[in-house]
C-alpha cells in the first residue's frame, strides 16, 4: 500500500499529514509512480527542503517524546498535590477528582504539541474532555449521595417516631376505599341484572374496578411516611448507579467520537501482522493494542490447541482416533474398538476443526481489515467501541448460538454419520468393524440384490401405494364430513365437532394398538367378521387383508386432522361470496363446486402434501398394528413383512437386523425424496413466496 | 300466541326448505351420525374392556361383562405404569421447556435484527425442518454413548429430550419468526425510549404479545413426546426408563407378558388427560395446525 | 432544551447514497417544531436520529449543548409518539403510561400521581383500566400522548400522530396538542406531510425534500416568503400559480409573451441582475384583484368553479392553453366559460430563479 500525501479518517474526510517525514515518503512516492523511469536518488534531491525539514521534524518529536516521558514520570506526585485540594470522602469522588485534575495537566501538556501529531491532538482533546466532564459527573454523584444520606437518616427516625396514627389513617381509606369498591360493584351487578350491561361488560368493568382500587390503595400505602422514605432511598440508590453509568458512557462515547474523526499516522505500508499471528488468534489483536478483545480471541486459540486440534489428532477422543478414524475406521484394532464411533468421532472432529478454522479466519480477517484501516489513516476501535459494536450487532449471534450448537451436534452431525454409514459395510457379520465399499449398498438397492436389497422395490411399490391411498382416503372423509357440518342447517356442529376430533386426540398408538388386538386371531372384529360371513378371515395373515384394513384406519385416524383444518378454513370464508353466488342464481351445489372446494383445496395445499410425507413416514401405524406382518419369505426375505413402508423396513434393518449400512442408503434415498417433495410443497405455499426474508 | 306468530311468520334468516333439500339434509344426518357411530364404537370398546373384570389376558367382547378395576390395579401394582407416566411427563416438560427456551431467542433474533449470515441460515434452517429424524437412527445410539463419556451424567431421557427439543428448532423458529414479524416494530422502538434494553424488549414487550403462539409451540413439544413410540425404542433401553408409547407395547407386543385389557386401560388413562386438552385447545390448536406448527 | 444539529447526516447500511445530509437545524427550547416534506423525503429517518432509534451517520447531535449522538435512547430524555401509537396491548392503559417510569425505576407514588395527572389533562381517566384493544383510536392516540407526558421528558418526539385519525378527529386533536404544548412548554418536534398541520401547529416549519432542508422559518414566513420554487409549490392550498417567463426591460414577460407584468419598485431593484435571464413568477390565487387595470392585467375564461362557500376558487384558462386559480369573495358572480379580466396585486408577486429554483425578491 502506498503512503500518499494525505490520510482519511474514518467518517472519509482527508487530513492532510502531520508526521513530515512521513509525507515525504508520500511525495517521492508520487513522483515515482508520475515518473516511473526516473532515478530514485535524483528525485529524493527535488526534495531537499521537504528533507531538511522532515528531519527536523524527527528531531523534535523525539524531543517531545522525551519530554512526554518525564512529564508522565511526575504523575504520582501531581497526585500528592492534588490530594491536598480534595475534601472529599467518597473513594469514587475522589478518584474522579484526581483523574480529571490530572487529565486537564496533561491536556495543557499534549496541547502544546498538536501540530506535531494526531495522537497529541487526540490526547489533548481527551483529556481535556475528561478534565470537563469528569467534575460534573463527580459532583452529580456527591449530590445524590448527600441526599441519600439524609434520607437514610430520615427514615431511621421516622421508624423511631409512633406511625399508628399514619397507619390507622391508612387502613381507614383502605376501608373507605374498599366499601366504595364494593358499592360501585353492587351497582354493576344491578345493572347486570336488570339487563343493562352483557355479562362480559360486567366481567370486565368488575375487574377494572378491582384494578383501581388496589392502584389507589397501593398509592395511598405510598404515601406513609416510612413507605415514601424508604421508595425514596431505593429511587436514590438506583439513580446513583444508573446517573454515572450513564455519565461515564457518554464521556466513553465522545472519546469514541474523537477517535473517529481524529486520523492517525503510522509508517507500516503492508500489514503484515495479520499474515504473521495468523497461527495464534488474538495475538494480532494485542500488538495492535485491542487486549481486551484479545482475551476472547486467545480462548479461541486455548480451544483450537488445547481441544479441536489433539481431538482430531486422536487424543482425548472416547475410544476414537479423531480425525485418522474416518480413514481407518477401527481396521486392526482392539475388539473394544468400533469402527462406528470412530466414524462419529472422526465426525465430531472435523466439526470441531471447522469452528477452530472459523475462529482462525475471523481473528485473521479482523486484524487484517483493522491494519488496513491503520494504514489509511483510521484509529482501530478501542475496547469501549469494540463492546459497544458487540451488543450492537452480537445480540442476534449469542441469541442462536445455543440453538446452532444443539442443530449441529443432534441434528445434523447424526445426519451426516448416518451419510456416511451409507457407503460402508455395516452389517450383522461386521458390527464392530465394518470398512468403505463405496456405492455397492446403492447399487444393491437399485438393482433389487442381497439380503436387504431384494424387497426395496417391493416395499416401495407399496409405500406408494399405502401414500397415496390412506392419504387420500383421510383427505377424502375430512372433506366430505367437513362440507357436510358447516351446512348452513346443520344442528349440533359442536357436538359433530367434537366427537370428530377425537380420532387425532387419542394418540394414535393407542387406538392403533387397539385395533391391532381387536383383528388379532380371536380378536373381537374377527370374530365378528366371523359371524357376519360365516368365514374366518385372518385379516393379519393376509397381506392384502392387512394392507386394506391399513389404509381404513389412517383413513379414520388422519381424517380428524384435514376435517378440522377444512372447518377452520370454511369459517373463515366470507358470507358475502356466496350471497353474491345467490344473486348470480347458483344453486347450493354449485356453490359448493365452484366455490367453497376450490378455496378449501387452495388453502390447504401445502398442508396436504404434508399429510403425504407424513403418511410416507408413517411407522407407528405399520409397525404396531401387525408389525409390518405378514411375513412372506419368499418374496420379502425374512426381515420385511408384506405391509412394511420404507421407514419400517428401516428400523428393522437398523435396529433389528443390523444392516445398518444398507439401512443408510435407503434412509439417504427416502430423505432425498423426501426433501424434494417437501421442498416443492414449500416453494408453492403463499408464506414462502410472500416471505421477506 | 309465540305458537300463533310461529304458523303465520316466516321467522328463520334462511330461505324456507324445498323437498329435495329436506332430503340431502337428511342425507347428511345420516352420514354424519353413521360417521359418529364409527368413531365411538372402537373408543367405547377401549373403555369398555378397560373395566371388564372377566377377561383375563385377552379382550373378548360379548359374553359376561363384569365391572371391575383389577385391570388398573394391575398396571400399578404389577407393570411400573406410574413410573413410565412420570417419564413421560419429565420428558414432555423438559421439551416442552427447552423447546421455548432455544425457539425464544432465535425467532426474536431472526425477526428483529439483520445479521450476516441470516438469510443463508434462514435456507438452512428451511431445509433441515424437511428432513426427517428419523434419519439419525443408526447414530443416536452410539453418540449418546461418547456423549455420556465426555459428560458424565448425560442420561439417555436427556438425550431423547435434546433430540426432540433439537428436532424442533428449525420448524418452531420459522412458525415464531412469522408471528413476531406480524407485530408492529414501533413497538420496540417505542419500548426502547422507555428504557429496554434488547433483552427486556423481548421479555417485556414481545414475549407477552407471542403467548399464544408460545402456547401452542409448546403444547405441540408437550405432547410430541407422549405419541412418539420409534425414539424411544430405539434409545431407551430399560423398562424402568420407558415412556407410556413404549410401556403400553410391551403388554400386547409378546404372548408372555400379554395383557389386552390392562393396554386398554393405560391407554384410556393416557388419553383422557390428552383429548380432555384437545377439545379444550381445540382453536388454538387448529390455528397452530394452520401455521403449520406441527410436521404431521 | 434548545436541540442543536450540526451538519446531520444518515446513510443507511446497504444504500449507496446519504437518505438526509448537511442537516443544520436549531430548536429553540419550547419551540413546537413541525419537520414536514413529501413521502419519503427523510422526516422519519431525521426525527428517528433525534431519538436515537437510527445512528448518526456524520454530525453532531445536541440536546441543550449537550452532544447526544451515541447516547441511548432510553437516557436522552425524549417522549416519542408513534403513527401507530405502538401502544403494548396487553397492558392496560395505566400501565402503559407508567411503563417508562417504571423502567426507570421511579419512586411509587410519584408514578401513580403522573399517571393520573396526565389522565386527567387528557381526560382518559375512566379508561385507565381498560387494554388499548377496548377503547377507540381517539383514546389510544391520547393514550399515547399521555405516555410521553408522564415522562415529563425534555423533548417531545411525534411521527405523524394524527395520521390514522378521521378528518373532525384530526382537527379537534389539532388544537388539544397546541393546548398541550402551550401549557406543559416541552421543547416539540413533530412529523408530517400534511401542510395544514404544519401551518396551523408550528412556531417553526422544517421543510425538507430529497434530504436536504429548503426552508426553515415560521408558518407566515413559508407562506409570504417561499424561499424557493419547491416550498412555493409545497405550501398553500390551492397551490400558488407560477408563471415561468423572463426579465425584459425590468419587467416579467411570460414565456409565451401574453402578458407583462411590472414589479414594484424594490424587487425591480432586486431583478436587475436578472436582466434576459429565465424567470418564475408565483402569485397566490387571493392576490388577484378583480376588475380590468390598464397594467398587470390578464384576460381569462373561466373554466371550473369551486364554490366553498365565503370564497370561491375559479379554475382559469389563457387563451394559449395556459391555467391558473384564482379566488374570489363568494358573493361574486361568475359562471363557467366566461371571459373576465384581473389584475395582479404587485405586493404579492414571488420571483423565483429558474436556474437555481431560488427566491429572489
Ligand atoms: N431501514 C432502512 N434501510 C434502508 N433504507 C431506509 C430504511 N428506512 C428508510 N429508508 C429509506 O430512506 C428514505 C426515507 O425514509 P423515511 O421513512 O425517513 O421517509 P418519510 O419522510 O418518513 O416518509 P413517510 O412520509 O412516507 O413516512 C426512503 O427512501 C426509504 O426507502
Ligand atoms: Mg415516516
Amino acid at each position: 500500500m502506498r503512503y500518499g500525501t494525505t490520510i482519511v479518517d474514518d467518517i472519509g474526510n482527508e487530513h492532510p499529514r502531520r508526521n513530515l517525514s512521513l509525507a515525504l515518503k508520500g511525495e517521492i512516492e508520487k513522483r515515482q509512480k508520475a515518473e516511473p523511469n526516473k532515478d530514485v536518488a535524483r528525485i529524493k534531491s527535488e526534495f531537499e527542503s521537504l528533507t531538511k525539514s522532515a528531519n527536523d521534524y524527527d528531531k523534535s518529536l523525539a524531543d517531545v517524546r522525551r519530554e512526554e516521558k518525564a512529564f508522565l514520570a511526575k504523575a504520582p506526585e501531581r497526585k500528592i498535590g492534588f490530594e491536598k485540594t480534595v475534601t472529599d470522602r467518597d473513594a469514587k469522588i475522589r478518584k474522579w477528582c484526581f483523574e480529571a485534575m490530572e487529565s486537564a495537566a496533561r491536556a495543557e501538556f499534549y496541547g502544546q504539541h498538536i501540530e506535531l501529531s494526531y495522537d497529541y491532538e487526540l490526547l489533548a482533546r481527551q483529556h481535556r474532555m475528561i478534565a470537563e466532564q469528569l467534575p460534573d459527573i463527580a459532583s452529580v454523584r456527591r449530590k445524590t449521595l448527600n441526599e441519600l444520606e439524609e434520607v437514610t437518616a430520615e427514615l431511621e427516625r421516622a421508624k423511631q417516631e409512633d406511625q399508628s396514627q399514619a397507619k390507622a389513617e391508612f387502613q381507614q381509606y383502605r376501608q373507605d376505599r374498599l366499601d366504595q369498591r364494593k358499592e360501585e360493584k353492587a351497582n354493576l351487578k344491578k345493572l347486570y341484572k336488570e339487563g343493562q350491561i352483557s355479562s362480559k361488560a360486567f366481567e370486565n368493568e368488575k375487574r377494572q374496578r378491582d384494578l383501581a382500587a388496589s392502584e389507589d390503595i397501593r398509592a395511598k400505602k405510598q404515601l406513609l411516611p416510612v413507605e415514601m422514605l424508604s421508595d425514596r432511598k431505593r429511587y436514590l440508590k438506583h439513580r446513583l448507579r444508573h446517573d454515572e453509568k450513564q455519565a461515564i458512557t457518554v464521556l466513553h462515547s465522545d472519546i469514541a467520537d474523537l477517535r473517529r474523526k481524529t486520523p492517525i499516522e503510522i509508517s507500516k505500508r503492508f500489514p503484515w501482522v495479520s499474515y504473521l499471528t495468523i497461527s495464534v488468534p488474538g495475538l494480532g489483536q494485542l500488538m495492535l493494542g485491542q487486549s481486551v478483545k484479545s482475551i476472547f480471541f486467545f480462548i479461541g486459540t486455548l480451544y483450537a490447541y488445547l481441544i479441536a486440534i489433539p481431538y482430531a489428532l486422536g487424543r482425548g477422543n472416547y475410544r476414537g482416533q479423531g480425525i485418522f478414524g474416518l480413514i481407518s475406521l477401527a481396521k486392526g484394532g482392539s475388539r473394544l474398538d468400533r469402527s462406528d464411533i470412530f466414524m462419529i468421532e472422526g465426525v465430531i472432529a472435523i466439526i470441531l476443526l471447522v469452528i477452530a478454522f472459523l475462529i482462525f479466519y475471523q481473528s485473521f480477517r479482523d486484524v487484517h481489515k483493522n491494519e488496513k484501516r491503520m494504514i489509511k489513516g483510521i484509529r482501530i476501535n478501542n475496547w469501549f467501541e469494540t463492546r459497544t459494536v458487540a451488543k450492537r450487532s452480537g445480540f442476534p449471534y449469542f441469541a442462536s448460538a445455543p440453538s446452532a450448537l444443539v442443530t449441529l451436534f443432534i441434528v445434523l452431525l447424526p445426519i451426516a454419520v448416518t451419510v456416511l454409514i451409507s457407503f460402508t459395510n455395516y452389517d450383522p457379520k461386521h458390527q464392530s468393524k465394518f470398512s468403505w465399499i463405496g456405492l455397492a449398498n446403492y447399487k444393491q438397492i437399485f438393482l433389487g440384490e442381497g439380503i436387504a436389497g431384494k424387497p426395496f422395490w417391493l416395499i416401495t411399490g407399496w409405500t406408494v401405494i399405502w401414500t397415496l391411498f390412506a392419504t387420500s382416503l383421510a383427505i377424502f372423509i375430512g372433506f366430505v364430513l367437513a362440507l357436510l357440518v358447516n351446512q348452513d342447517r346443520i344442528y349440533g356442529k359442536r357436538f359433530f365437532r367434537t366427537i370428530y376430533l377425537l380420532p387425532w386426540a387419542v394418540p394414535a398408538f393407542i387406538t392403533i394398538m387397539f385395533f391391532s388386538i381387536m383383528f388379532s386371531p380371536d380378536g373381537p372384529l374377527t370374530n365378528l367378521l366371523h359371524q357376519l360371513t360365516g368365514q374366518i378371515i385372518n385379516i393379519k395373515d393376509s397381506p392384502w387383508g392387512t394392507r386394506i384394513v391399513l389404509i381404513l384406519l389412517q383413513g379414520w385416524l388422519g381424517s380428524s386432522y384435514v376435517f378440522l383444518l377444512c372447518t377452520g378454513i370454511l369459517q373463515s370464508i366470507p358470507k358475502d361470496l356466496y350471497e353474491a353466488a345467490n344473486i348470480d342464481g347458483a344453486t347450493g351445489f354449485q356453490q359448493t363446486r365452484h366455490i367453497t372446494i376450490p378455496i378449501l383445496l387452495f388453502q390447504t395445499a401445502p398442508l396436504m402434501i404434508g399429510q403425504y410425507t407424513f403418511n410416507f413416514n408413517n411407522f407407528s401405524i405399520i409397525y404396531l398394528f401387525n408389525g409390518g406382518g405378514p411375513f412372506e419369505p419368499s418374496k420379502y426375505g425374512n426381515t420385511a413383512g408384506s405391509s412394511d413402508l420404507l421407514i419400517s423396513y428401516i428400523y428393522k434393518l437398523t435396529i433389528q437386523k443390523q444392516f445398518q449400512g444398507i439401512g443408510a442408503a435407503i434412509t439417504m434415498i427416502v430423505s432425498l425424496v423426501l426433501i424434494f417433495i417437501t421442498w416443492i410443497g414449500f416453494s408453492r405455499s403463499k408464506s414462502f413466496r410472500e416471505e421477506k426474508l | 300466541m309465540i305458537k300463533q306468530k310461529k304458523k303465520g311468520l316466516y321467522l328463520s334468516d334462511r330461505p324456507p326448505l324445498t323437498p329435495l333439500k329436506t332430503i340431502l339434509l337428511a342425507i347428511s344426518y345420516i352420514l354424519l351420525f353413521a360417521y359418529v357411530f364409527v368413531i365411538l364404537w372402537p373408543l367405547a370398546q377401549i373403555v369398555l374392556s378397560s373395566f371388564n373384570g372377566s377377561q383375563s389376558q385377552y379382550i373378548r367382547i360379548g359374553g359376561t361383562y363384569q365391572f371391575s378395576f383389577k385391570h388398573f390395579k394391575f398396571l400399578f401394582e404389577e407393570k411400573p405404569f406410574l413410573k413410565w407416566v412420570i417419564n413421560t411427563i419429565v420428558i414432555a416438560v423438559a421439551t416442552a421447556l427447552l423447546t421455548l427456551l432455544f425457539v425464544s431467542f432465535t425467532g426474536y433474533a431472526y425477526s428483529r435484527y439483520r445479521f450476516k449470515g441470516r438469510k443463508a441460515s434462514l435456507m438452512a434452517i428451511m431445509l433441515i425442518q424437511t428432513i426427517p429424524t428419523f434419519v439419525g437412527i443408526a447414530a443416536f445410539y452410539t453418540l449418546h454413548s461418547i456423549i455420556s463419556a465426555a459428560i458424565p451424567g448425560f442420561s439417555r431421557q436427556m438425550f431423547l429430550v435434546l433430540i426432540y427439543a433439537g428436532g424442533g428448532i428449525a420448524s418452531n423458529t420459522f412458525i415464531l419468526k412469522g408471528y413476531i414479524d406480524s407485530i408492529s416494530t414501533e413497538l420496540d422502538d417505542a419500548a426502547r425510549i422507555d428504557g429496554c434494553g434488547n433483552f427486556q424488549v423481548y421479555r417485556l414487550i414481545i414475549m407477552p404479545i407471542v403467548r399464544p403462539m408460545l402456547a401452542i409451540i409448546a403444547l405441540w413439544s408437550f405432547i410430541g413426546p407422549f405419541l412418539d413410540y420409534m425414539l424411544p425404542s430405539i434409545i431407551l433401553g430399560d423398562p424402568e426408563q420407558y415412556t407410556l408409547a413404549t410401556g403400553l407395547y410391551t403388554l400386547i407386543n409378546d404372548s408372555r407378558n400379554m395383557h389386552q385389557p390392562a393396554f386398554a386401560a393405560g391407554g384410556l388413562l393416557t388419553a383422557l388427560p390428552i383429548v380432555i386438552l384437545f377439545i379444550a385447545l381445540q382453536k388454538q390448536l387448529v390455528s397452530g395446525l394452520a401455521s403449520g406448527a406441527v410436521k404431521g | 432544551m434548545k436541540i442543536q444539529l450540526n451538519n446531520i447526516g444518515k446513510k443507511y447500511e446497504g444504500r449507496e447514497n446519504f437518505t438526509i445530509r448537511n442537516i443544520d437545524l436549531e430548536i429553540d427550547d419550547k419551540d413546537f417544531c413541525v419537520i414536514l416534506g413529501p413521502s419519503g423525503c427523510g422526516k422519519s429517518t431525521l426525527l428517528r436520529m433525534i431519538a436515537g432509534l437510527t445512528s448518526i451517520t456524520e454530525g453532531d447531535l445536541f440536546f441543550g449543548g449537550k452532544r447526544m449522538n451515541s447516547v441511548e435512547p432510553k437516557d436522552r430524555d425524549i417522549a416519542m409518539v408513534f403513527q401507530s401509537y405502538a401502544l403494548y396491548p396487553h397492558m392496560t392503559v395505566y400501565e402503559n403510561m407508567a411503563f417508562s417510569l417504571k423502567m426507570r425505576k421511579e419512586r411509587k407514588s410519584v408514578i401513580h400521581e403522573r399517571v393520573l395527572e396526565a389522565a386527567e389533562l387528557l381526560q382518559i381517566t375512566e379508561y385507565l383500566y381498560s387494554k388499548p384493544s377496548e377503547i377507540s383510536g381517539g383514546q389510544r392516540q391520547r393514550v399515547a400522548l399521555g405516555r410521553a407526558i408522564v415522562r415529563k421528558a425534555d423533548v417531545f418526539l411525534m411521527d405523524e400522530p394524527l395520521s390514522n385519525l378521521d378528518a373532525k378527529l384530526r382537527e379537534h386533536m389539532r388544537v388539544e396538542l397546541v393546548r398541550l404544548h402551550q401549557s406543559l412548554e416541552t421543547t416539540s418536534i413533530y412529523v408530517t406531510h400534511d401542510q395544514t398541520e404544519a401551518m396551523t401547529m408550528a412556531t417553526k416549519i422544517v421543510l425538507l425534500d430529497q434530504g436536504k432542508i429548503q426552508q426553515v422559518g415560521s408558518p407566515t414566513l413559508f407562506y409570504e416568503k417561499p424561499a424557493n420554487l419547491f416550498v412555493a409549490g409545497f405550501i398553500g392550498s390551492p397551490t400558488m400559480n407560477i408563471f415561468r417567463g423572463k426579465i425584459k426591460h425590468g419587467h416579467f414577460l411570460s414565456s409565451e409573451e401574453d402578458f407583462v407584468i411590472e414589479p414594484k419598485a424594490k424587487d425591480r431593484e432586486l431583478l436587475k441582475p436578472f436582466e434576459g435571464k429565465k424567470v418564475a413568477m408565483g402569485i397566490r390565487s387571493e392576490r388577484f384583484i378583480a376588475g380590468k387595470a390598464d397594467k398587470n392585467a390578464i384576460n381569462v375564461k373561466v373554466d371550473v368553479i369551486e364554490m366553498l362557500g365565503k370564497e370561491q376558487l375559479l379554475y382559469c384558462q389563457f387563451p394559449n392553453g395556459k391555467e391558473c386559480v384564482i379566488s374570489e369573495p363568494g358573493y361574486f358572480e361568475y359562471a363557467v366559460n366566461e371571459e373576465h379580466n384581473f389584475h395582479l396585486d404587485i405586493e404579492g408577486l414571488h420571483f423565483f430563479d429558474e436556474e437555481t429554483t431560488e427566491r429572489i425578491n
